[in-house]
């Protein structure tokens, strides 16, 4: 048994029935949609066309959100339906970075994730979906795709269909007859300054520049209706990005210090393990206020759901955390925990820092954050914001030079690999349009001034140029250090910023 | 050709459904509801949609809301019939038995119409129910008229009041000083009785600014006024109007236009702006407004041409004799002269000369025409508002369309266009009031004798000059000041008391006229009141009743219920029992001879229940239907109150062929000069008493049909008892050059427009698949996906303008301007702008309401004849008891340009012609978005102009109105008769 949907646009009228039988079934709040009908017009008068396309979660057999959520509210039935259970969401809003198809939406009045989940209470009745009985058109067709008896399976294996992004690796169940391929690809078409009967989805990113290469294939085409989307993320994440990357950064900092036998004093190495404990201590609170429903944060521990890299950072951040007190603790009263020990808790500090790369790689709908040398971006950065913090306060207390050149020249080299992992990124081909969006939002769309002023300039340029200065012999570490420590920061978060927003700058609708 | 019963097995066939037991005019039993029985629970993958019918009184089913926990609710199910527009599909409502809360609206399986699918606005109907802005009790003004003031009054009062006023006007003979003006009626024949039983001719409807145009080009023809094409069977269709995106009979007919195109079926569609239903065509001709006729008849000459006609069908049904008589009295009067002459008549109509008004190259032209030939009898068309609706001379669209329906010979066939009246059934109610003997000046105006229907929107010009007042006024789902042209000329009359004596808006809903009123009288929304319907959408007949679900679920649950309101949310009524009520108030003693009208068929001397009214209905003139009730053991009413609707015919007919009783022959005598075969014996009452044309009765009685090669046939309602190619009434009624099918030049043609100077053809009309008209305010389903009208423009155009998509325009038209925002699309032709009728609704901050969820709050202005409206705000979140309120997210309630149009009447059908001139530049300095400016004294002078090319009444025959005509509340044949003074006048 697997339960699939078969569209058939070359029937549909884009008569929104099933939008509306869909709210009234399931008693969607406004703002929100789990079924809804897009209309793209194609085509120069008069020979112009409107499209329909009717959207809604794909079912997929191999389901992001559902590998992605945290506590498996979300969860895929063995009828191959992916339904959810809104007693067990904590509403984090990754299972909506998952989705490549943007079917998932935050519920205004549980607050929690929700979708179509196919009228599963009316399958398990024995009912047709509502959207299907509306239908004028019954061109909205359901059924058993392992039967081949079924009209579903008979039309898919007559006919050509299409399913959205299969290189997503979803293996969605949504398939559709007679789609209009730009209709299938939402990054095709720039998002609208207007509809025809509707205000335009939400401008939460400005349109790309309005490049005629670009334009070229859309053929006089544009988005005539679609619904809004709000992006998920904001600066919670992007604060927590920095916070997570001191958190671990100062230990990193500290623990190669410590590798590297260069004697530092004790309070600045206690100080620093504090530090990283507030700063994770921080992390948590970021993560906890940006959830739909922060009491529920224990759900993670409790009912955690072992494939979601959001479990297993949530653990890792713990035991990091565990580890790093018990560092600080050994070192208070038996000064110098021993070196393994200290690779340990620094296995943990590193695996802090980068797991999120792994997170945002199970963010199926984000092309840009799919980046395979985002690891060790994010490594670099924990770097930066460890060593460049340690170096500046170790230069504002007068710590000795050669620890002070060290921290910086490690600074320097996190600096530089950070930066050259950006370029590297921006020189190599996006591996999808939707990742080309974003980068185009971010080099040259509305976050271009906060990437190129904030993240490169000031984040990079300026702290690489002072901290040169500085190792050169050439400026004093304690008027320098600290001002490329504060701009390294700022940079930091500027950067994390627009690269988070980027990421979700392309529409998936 | 008759139809064998092979063809209804195959008719039978493509709609899914049972056999019928006997051939076309038979009645069959109704099929039985496609309700899936057993088979719930079925886990191949193959569900059924619906409930067993068997269960509906209870059923048990998982709660959305609660899943994944499996939470059991029990409901009630109760099917009731669509109110969100015309098509009255059937619906199926959820009612919860615990609480008496309706859950959902789904269709109704068992309607043969709707078949169980509806389109959004079904389910929309939950959102009207629950409206937190609705009227839950009857108001009564305080303050003055539009002032805003009301206080809460008791319906015993307001009826009481209005009671002793009509009683007043009745005793007193001013019965022309009532008038009921309704928008939507939603039913057949129940208010036509109650106008007539007061022997008023109150009756005024919004016709005239919606279906006029279309509806006189079909009269033109065969005197019935609406099309029923059959587009289930069609092999080619061709659509003036929008079926696939919104129009008359949306959901059922987009069904079977879709149906047929699945199975092979081509659609051409003529429209200026890329509709859905142009979306979906495998031929768009975007002709430029107002040039359909010329595409039409280079269509038809084609045909012609090519001899690609239908001969027969041609020759044995229409006039082409009558024709040769009068016009061409000395030629050979023989049908191959008349087609040498039709030769001719359109030869001027080449596809090049329609490409030139058009826009529509003329091969594609061609194309079409010739697809229209190989299709003959199976060519359906359409034409229902749209371009009939938008020029001067829209009718004639409508006349051409059918004429190509005419030469394919494709009326009554399957696959082709009826009559209306073939696959609609009117039931007889239990007792008819005489006719009235009064006309209504202000509704049926001597200038206007041919107009289909009532010149209701020119009502505040022909008050302003003095032709009458209405002492008492209705206005029942119904917003002129919103919906009409021309609105603050609406204001300037509503206020007026000595113009409205006495204004109840019947509305469950606060609008810009019911602000109007004296009294606002909340009425049941679609699922609180009783209607009987019955449509033509599709080849067959049947009657839909819709009910108030929670009446029939109190009933079914033991809790008796007397009157509708009782079971209604706070004290809405329903207007059945309003009528019947108002009715016996007005005559309590029976002195009027009204109250007999409303006694109880069942209970001698007593009132009238709206039970006892349907039910009498059921038992004796619903054919069919008291068996199919007695098989499933319940009474007639019982099994319509169970399944809402009942099928009367399945599959086309053809009655014009059906030849005349041997008992009228037997009477009966033929003309041998018009072959017109008449009888004198009197006329069976028919239970089906849909309005039908009349053609006059002569010393040799009636006339019952036409003898067609040596046979006597029934034919068409007409004069000449066949369709009329050429019109002796057009003729007779001092319009001979419109007597043949033609093409009549818009007021909005090319040569009137200076395109260097920014002229504009404005299509003001068109209909979104969402909404309905005006009425969707309360429906915040639909408003959240449709709640703005920009104007749609050419990319060529915006860029002489400097325009881009969000760019402010201001739009003048004769009297004003609008400023919208512009939508830049490939979808409309160059030269053309569009916007949407629905939008732009607003309310006044005096007012003290939301405005629900799409009306902006805007500024009034007014200095003498100078008027403006300037939004303040659009939408915006408020607290309520819907959560939701808070939760609008739109800003923008659209522009509400029919302010700014004048009337256009047109001089033959009185239609209002939409379509506007207008001049278009970029916005001023200081405009915003939806500013509103009129002038109004310059409207009512536009008003004069359009007059000035009437011809008035009398006809030939000294009347007000060719009698044969349809007219609703048709009175006395002797109130046609204008006396020697109104003659003199005219």
């Amino acid at each position: 048994m697997r339960y699939g949907f078969l569209i058939d646009q070359r029937a549909c009228i884009g008569c929104h029935a099933c939008t509306v039988a869909c709210k009234s079934e399931h008693d969607v709040p406004l703002g929100v949609n789990r079924t809804w009908v897009k209309y793209i017009e194609k085509g120069e008068f008069p020979n112009s066309r409107r499209h329909f396309l009717v959207e809604r979660c794909n079912h997929c057999a191999n389901a992001p959100c559902v590998e992605i959520c945290p506590t498996g509210a979300l969860f895929k039935r063995e009828d191959g339906i992916v339904d959810f259970d809104k007693s067990r969401c904590i509403g984090c809003k990754s299972c909506m970075q998952a989705c490549p198809y943007d079917a998932i939406y935050i519920d205004p009045d549980t607050h929690t994730a929700a979708k179509c989940n196919f009228c599963a209470h009316r399958i398990d009745q024995g009912l047709q979906p509502a959207c299907v009985l509306v239908c004028p058109e019954e061109a909205i067709i359901f059924g058993d795709l392992d039967n081949p008896t079924t009209r579903i399976s008979q039309l898919i294996g007559r006919e050509s269909v299409s399913v959205r992004r299969p290189e997503q690796g979803t293996e969605p169940k949504l398939f559709y007859l007679g789609a209009d391929e730009t209709a299938l690809m939402p990054e095709a078409l720039p998002q609208p300054l207007g509809a025809m009967w509707n205000e335009p989805p939400a401008a939460t990113t400005a349109a790309p520049p309005a490049n005629a290469s670009w334009m070229a294939h859309t053929d006089h085409a544009q988005v005539a209706y679609n619904v809004r989307h709000e992006q998920p993320w904001g600066w919670h994440v992007s604060a927590y990005l920095l916070t997570k990357s001191l958190a671990a950064g100062l230990f990193l900092a500290l623990a190669l210090l410590l590798t590297a036998r260069i004697p530092l004093a004790e309070p600045l190495a206690l100080g620093a393990v504090v530090a990283g404990l507030f700063f994770l201590g921080l992390t948590t609170l970021l993560l906890v206020i940006d959830l739909k429903r922060p009491e529920r944060f224990l759900y993670i521990v409790f009912k955690p759901q072992w494939r979601s890299w959001l479990t297993l950072g949530a653990f890792a951040l713990m035991a990091y955390g565990a580890l790093l007190a018990l560092w600080g603790l050994i070192e208070l009263i038996a000064p110098a925990p021993p070196l393994a020990f200290t690779w340990l808790v620094a296995l943990f500090a590193v695996l802090t820092a980068v797991y999120t790369a792994f997170l945002f790689g199970q963010a199926e709908g984000r092309d840009l954050w799919q980046e395979p040398l985002l690891p060790a971006s994010l490594l670099a950065q924990a770097f930066i914001a460890g060593a460049l913090t340690l170096a500046a306060v170790a230069a504002l207390t007068g710590q000795p030079a050669a620890l002070v050149r060290a921290l910086a020249l490690t600074g320097l080299v996190a600096l530089l690999v950070h930066g050259g992992l950006i370029g590297l990124a921006l020189i190599s081909p996006a591996s999808t349009a939707n990742a080309a969006w974003g980068e185009r939002e971010l080099t040259r769309g509305s976050l271009a001034s906060r990437f190129w002023g904030i993240g490169v300039a000031l984040g990079i340029a300026l702290p690489v140029l002072l901290l040169a200065v500085a190792l050169a012999g050439s400026g004093a570490f304690v008027a320098l250090a600290p001002i490329a420590a504060l701009a390294a920061l700022i940079g930091l978060v500027g950067y994390e910023d627009a690269f988070v927003r980027a990421g979700q700058a392309a529409p998936l609708s | 050709m008759r139809l064998s019963a092979d063809d209804f097995r195959r008719f039978a066939a493509t709609l899914g459904r049972a056999e019928p037991a006997a051939p076309a005019r038979a009645m069959t039993p109704p099929a039985a509801p496609a309700a899936p029985a057993a088979s719930i629970g079925s886990r191949n993958g193959e569900l059924p949609a619906y409930p067993p019918s068997d269960q509906w009184d209870r059923w048990t089913e998982l709660e959305a809301k609660a899943w994944p926990e499996r939470v059991e609710r029990t409901y009630t199910l109760a099917p009731t019939t669509c109110f969100n527009c015309e098509s009255a599909c059937g619906l199926l409502a959820y009612i919860d038995v615990e609480t008496l809360r309706i859950r959902k609206f789904e269709g109704n399986p068992a309607h043969p119409g709707s078949r169980g699918r509806t389109c959004a606005k079904g389910p929309a109907t939950l959102n009207q129910v629950y409206d937190p802005e609705r009227i839950l009790y009857p108001m009564k003004r305080v303050g003055k008229r539009g002032e805003g003031k009301w206080e809460r009054t008791t319906w015993d009062e307001a009826l009481d009041t209005f009671a002793a006023r009509i009683r007043k006007a009745l005793i007193e003979e001013r019965k022309t000083e009532i008038m009921y003006h309704v928008g939507r009626p939603g039913e057949d024949g129940y208010m036509e009785r109650v106008l007539q039983s007061w022997g008023v001719d109150a009756h005024n409807s919004h016709t005239n600014i919606c279906s006029s145009g279309g509806r006189f080009g079909y009269a033109a023809w065969m005197g019935v006024d609406r099309p029923s094409p059959d587009y289930a069977n069609a092999r080619f269709t061709l659509l003036i109007s929008s079926h696939l995106e919104a129009g008359h009979y949306f959901n059922p007919h987009a069904q079977r236009i879709m149906e047929a195109k699945k199975r092979g079926a081509k659609l051409a569609v003529m429209d200026p702006r890329l509709s859905n239903t142009a979306s979906m065509a495998d031929y768009w001709m975007p002709t430029f407004p107002g040039s359909e006729a010329a595409a039409l008849l280079a269509m038809a000459n084609i045909l012609i041409q090519e001899g690609s006609y239908n001969r027969e069908f041609v020759r044995r049904w229409t006039n082409w004799d009558e024709y040769l008589r009068d016009e061409h009295p000395t030629a050979p009067q023989t049908f191959g002269e008349f087609e040498r002459i039709l030769k001719t008549l359109y030869a001027e109509y080449t596809p090049e000369f329609a490409e030139r008004e058009s826009g529509v190259p003329a091969a594609q032209i061609v194309e079409v025409a010739r697809e229209i030939g190989r299709a003959g009898s199976a060519f359906a068309a359409h034409n229902w508002r749209a371009a009939a609706a938008g020029n001067l001379g829209g009718w004639m669209v409508a006349r051409c369309l059918f004429f190509l329906n005419v030469l394919t010979g494709s009326v009554g066939t399957p696959g082709g266009v009826s009559p209306n009246i073939y696959d609609k059934f009117v039931p007889r109610p239990f007792a008819e009031p005489q006719k009235q003997q009064v006309w209504n000046e202000l509704t049926w105006p001597k200038e206007y004798p041919l107009s289909h229907h009532e010149m209701s929107f020119l009502l505040p010009h022909f008050l302003q000059e003095g032709r009458g007042k209405a002492d008492v006024y209705f206005t029942r789902v119904y917003n002129p000041v919103w919906t009409n042209p021309d609105g603050f000329a609406w204001m300037e009359m509503l206020v007026d008391e000595s113009k409205i004596g006495l204004h109840a808006a019947m509305t469950p809903t606060w609008s810009e006229t019911a602000w109007f009123a004296d009294y606002v009288l909340p009425m049941g929304v679609g699922a609180e009141r009783h209607d009987l319907h019955s449509y033509e959408t599709y080849a067959g007949q049947w009657i839909g009743f819709r009910q108030p679900v929670l009446r029939v679920a109190m009933e079914r649950l033991g809790k008796p219920v007397q009157y509708t309101w009782e079971a209604n949310p706070g004290e809405v009524w329903e207007e059945n029992e309003w009528w019947i009520e108002l009715s016996w108030r007005i005559d309590p003693d029976g002195s009027l001879g009204i109250r007999k009208l409303y006694e109880s068929p069942y209970r001698p001397g007593e009132k009238l229940t709206v039970d006892e009214y349907y039910r009498w209905i059921f038992e004796n003139s619903v054919p069919g239907l008291p068996e199919a009730a007695a098989k499933e053991g319940l009474t007639p009413l019982a099994y319509m109150r169970k399944y809402g609707a009942f099928e009367i015919r399945a599959g086309a007919a053809m009655p014009y062929e059906e030849p005349v009783a041997a008992e009228d022959l037997a009477e009966g005598s033929v003309d041998e000069a018009t072959n017109i075969v008449w009888t004198k014996r009197s006329r069976p009452h028919t239970a089906n008493v849909v309005p039908r044309p009349a053609p006059a009765t002569s010393e040799r009685g009636a006339q019952v049909g036409v003898r067609v090669d040596g046979k006597a046939l029934a034919g068409f309602p007409t004069p000449s008892g066949k369709l009329e190619f050429y019109s002796r009434t057009l003729r007779d009624w001092k319009w001979p050059e419109y007597a043949l099918p033609t093409y009549i030049r818009s007021h909005v043609h090319p040569e009137r427009l200076d395109v260097e100077r920014g002229d504009f053809a404005l299509i003001p009309t068109f209909r979104l698949p969402v909404l309905v008209h005006t009425r969707s305010n309360n429906a915040k389903w639909l408003t959240e996906i449709a709640h703005s009208n920009p104007l749609w423009m050419h990319p060529s155009d915006a860029r002489r303008f400097g325009l881009t998509t969000g760019s402010l325009a201001r739009v003048n038209t004769e009297i004003g301007f609008f400023v919208p925002r512009v939508w830049v699309t490939e979808g409309i032709r160059p030269g053309v702008v569009a916007c949407s009728h629905h939008m732009g609704r607003w309310t006044l901050p005096e007012y003290r309401t939301q405005g629900g969820w799409s009306s902006a709050l805007a500024s009034l202005d007014h200095d003498g004849d100078q008027w403006k409206l300037r939004q303040i705000r659009g939408p915006q979140p408020y607290a309520s008891a819907d959560p939701d309120t808070s939760r609008i997210w739109w800003t923008d309630a659209g522009v509400h340009q029919n302010l700014t149009f004048a009337v256009h009447p047109d001089p033959v059908s009185g239609s209002h012609c939409w379509h506007q001139k207008v001049r278009i530049e970029a916005a001023h300095v200081g405009d915003r978005y939806g500013d509103i400016a009129v002038d109004s004294a310059q409207a009512h002078a536009i008003y004069k102009e359009w007059l000035a090319e009437t011809r008035p009444a009398p006809g030939p025959d000294g009347t007000r109105r060719p009698h044969w005509f349809l007219r609703p509340d048709r009175p006395d044949p002797k109130a046609y008769q204008l006396t020697a003074g109104e003659t003199t006048d005219a």
